[in-house]
């Protein structure tokens, strides 16, 4: 079955944007620090590895927010591949190219993976990351760990149950030849179980 | 030269604490696998010395330190560590008011930050000085005066709890990841802070 698989860049201090993040100003204040890395997504090395295996998904869940702040992708996220909006509100409009609206996060995981087949989901944005581990449908995390501390934000983790979820670490890539600017750590994190007695989650 | 070295374990998702952490329950509720790296102890901070290779290194570098900051939570929480953190170290204890019952054995409150770490740097003399808490780490952070951070990274979500990293100003803290240890479900993460120029 699909792998749904986060991937996110998040600071030290667990920041995926900087503070006071708009329409006008996607990554918030200062926030294009996160993503100096990406400056390597096409060479060989841990960053050139991540980013093509990103690419190489084959469905897209993003949240309504992080969807509409990317200008939609213009309806593209990478090879056509169909991006399922998680929204509370589907609107009048259609939205553009391969994606669609959905408000329910587990026909939404179901959807991804059945359109993914073979393939593996990715997961973009703190607000469907957030819905799909609280459903227990996210299976792994890969967490681009930029060290900086950008000290206010959009946090990745907030928000959540106060219940315990069981993540094993299954890969780290560091770039130790990369400039200062454009060091990153790769994590990627399998999610065992979630909740003190609950049922796994994510079982093959 | 003597570095400040913050150090604490954390969840992936950044807590140092479950929720309700208090005097009764410092790692609040849930927080204890935060802490599940260190071996059982009895009482005696030597005994906690974990078994694995990374871990003992670690907890030797944290108990190698010559002067302890902390904040007056993480002191009272750790039921004041009976006075002593290690070794008969002084341990500098933050707050914002001085209790009339002075502190325990080689503990000793300051309320002014930079007095505070100018007198446990001229005690650790040629020695590291061990950061801990997370109230303690944001006044440090947020005067610049904090050299390195020890992560202990451990492989849960918590969900809620108290943060490491919270109430901070929107200054970037540029930092080096100098090295990585991997023990049994853990990850140690040694950071140093860059400073400019």
């Amino acid at each position: 079955m699909a792998t749904i698989r986060l991937y996110m860049t998040i600071s030290l201090d667990g920041y995926v944007t900087g503070p006071r993040d708009d329409a006008e100003n996607p990554l918030g204040i200062g926030g294009f620090r996160l993503f100096n890395w990406l400056d390597l997504r096409n060479d060989p090395g841990p960053s050139g590895q991540v980013y093509a295996e990103g690419t190489a998904t084959r469905a897209v869940i993003a949240g309504r927010r992080t969807f509409e702040l990317a200008g939609r992708w213009n309806g593209d996220h990478h090879d056509g591949v169909p991006i399922l909006v998680l929204t509370h509100d589907v609107p009048d409009e259609p939205p553009p190219g391969s994606a669609h609206y959905l408000t329910d996060v587990r026909e939404c995981a179901a959807q991804a993976r059945a359109a993914a087949g073979e393939g593996d989901v990715l997961v973009h944005g703190a607000g469907a990351a957030q819905a799909l581990l609280r459903a227990g449908e996210l299976d792994e995390l890969e967490l681009n760990v930029v060290p900086v501390l950008l000290g206010q934000g959009r946090r990745l983790f907030d928000g959540l149950p106060a219940e315990r979820v069981e993540l094993e670490l299954v890969r780290r890539l560091v770039t130790e030849d990369a400039a200062p600017a454009q060091r990153v750590m790769h994590l990627r994190y399998r999610v065992l179980s979630r909740g003190r007695s609950g049922p796994p989650a994510g079982t093959p | 030269m003597t570095a400040v070295v913050l150090d604490m374990s954390i969840s992936v998702d950044g807590f140092v604490a479950g929720p309700d952490d208090g005097p009764e329950h410092g790692l609040g509720i849930g927080g204890e696998v935060l802490h599940a790296w260190l071996a059982d102890g009895d009482g005696d901070p030597s005994s906690y010395r974990p078994a694995d290779e990374a871990g003992a290194l670690v907890f030797d570098e944290g108990l190698a330190t010559g002067a302890v900051i902390t904040g007056r939570h993480t002191f009272e929480y750790a039921g004041r560590w009976g006075g002593d953190h290690h070794d008969g170290v002084p341990v500098f204890v933050l707050t914002r008011t001085v209790p009339d019952e002075p502190a325990p054995g080689h503990a000793r409150y300051v309320t002014d930050l930079a007095a505070c770490v100018a007198q446990a740097k001229a005690a650790a003399g040629d020695r590291n000085v061990l950061l801990h808490g997370a109230t303690a780490a944001q006044a440090l952070l947020r005067a610049g005066l904090v050299d390195e951070v020890a992560l202990h990274v451990v492989p849960v979500l918590l969900g809620a709890g108290r943060r490491l990293f919270d109430d901070l100003p929107p200054d970037h803290v540029e930092l080096d990841l100098v090295r990585v240890l991997d023990g049994p479900d853990v990850q140690h993460l040694h950071y140093r802070v860059r400073r400019e120029g």
